[in-house]
């Protein structure tokens, strides 16, 4: 132990390393507009689906699916860049994370089938493209919040 | 339980910050590593060397694409140094009473 470091000097040390922390964890990798470009690929597939076969449902999967790769390359890379460390939140992270998406993700389709069924039970117009409205809107709103929940979770976890 | 060991090596501003960030990290990019602790290419590479030469860190130098592409992350050596330096650290805190304990974003 070294007998030359004062308490205040320690305190700062541990104030920088916890502020290097945060700065891992909060590092913006999905700018703003991923959210709402990926609810208008699932507003375009549900239409695709919806208004018929052939041409039109060929389009709009393969825009859904080479928008998602369009989106998903450059985040995903900028996420490796400086991907927290696996032991961050404690133990319990991984599990809590994925319980986190797994919500996520009822929620996203649980709003989507409900709308969707009651459109279609009221027989209003469209109603899986409806409810994909409904439903991108959850995900575009919810997606940020999901991300910042994590990040302040790890944030705590890690101050214990 | 880690063993409280105070390390000169990591304590240094510079490396303490680099060392730190990298700690939070699976692996980090030279240049994300650069931008974060706001240090000049030739800063940083200096840095990363004297803590790759103490067996702190595993420098990874690859390509993508055509662009070089350098990675740093911390070694199982590094990682249980830093723990022990945090032991240390937060042992002097606790030594005066932890009156001088940072608030905020305490680690």
């Amino acid at each position: 132990m070294n007998e030359d470091i004062e308490a205040a000097e320690a305190a700062r040390a541990l104030e920088e390393i916890g502020r290097r922390r945060e700065q891992v964890v909060r590092r913006k990798v999905f700018p703003a507009w991923y959210w709402w470009a990926h609810a208008g690929l699932m507003v375009v597939l549900a239409a695709a689906v919806e208004h018929g076969g052939g041409v039109a449902l060929g389009v709009g999967i393969g825009v859904f699916v080479a928008g998602g790769l369009t989106l998903d390359v450059p985040v995903s890379r900028r996420a490796r860049a400086a991907a927290p460390y696996r032991g961050l939140g404690g133990p319990e992270a991984s599990r809590r994370t994925l319980i986190g998406l797994v919500g996520f993700i009822a929620v996203v389709l649980g709003v989507a089938v409900a709308v969707g069924l009651s459109l279609r039970a009221a027989g209003a117009p469209y109603p899986a493209t409806s409810a994909a409205v409904a439903a991108g809107l959850v995900f575009a709103i919810a997606g940020p919040m999901l991300v910042r929940l994590e990040a302040n979770m790890l944030l705590r976890r890690g101050r214990r | 339980m880690t063993t409280p060991r105070f390390d000169e090596l990591i304590h240094a501003p510079t490396r303490l910050s680099l060392v730190a960030f990298l700690a939070a990290t699976t692996w980090a990019d030279f240049t994300v590593l650069r931008d974060s602790v706001g240090l000049s290419d030739s800063a940083l590479s200096k840095q990363l060397t004297t803590l790759a030469d103490a067996g702190y860190v595993e420098i990874r130098k690859a390509f993508v694409g055509k662009r070089p592409r350098t990675s740093a992350r911390l070694t199982a050596d590094g990682r249980t140094a830093f723990d022990r330096h945090v032991s240390a650290l937060q042992e002097i805190v606790a030594r005066a009473g932890g009156s001088v304990i940072p608030t905020e974003s305490q680690a």
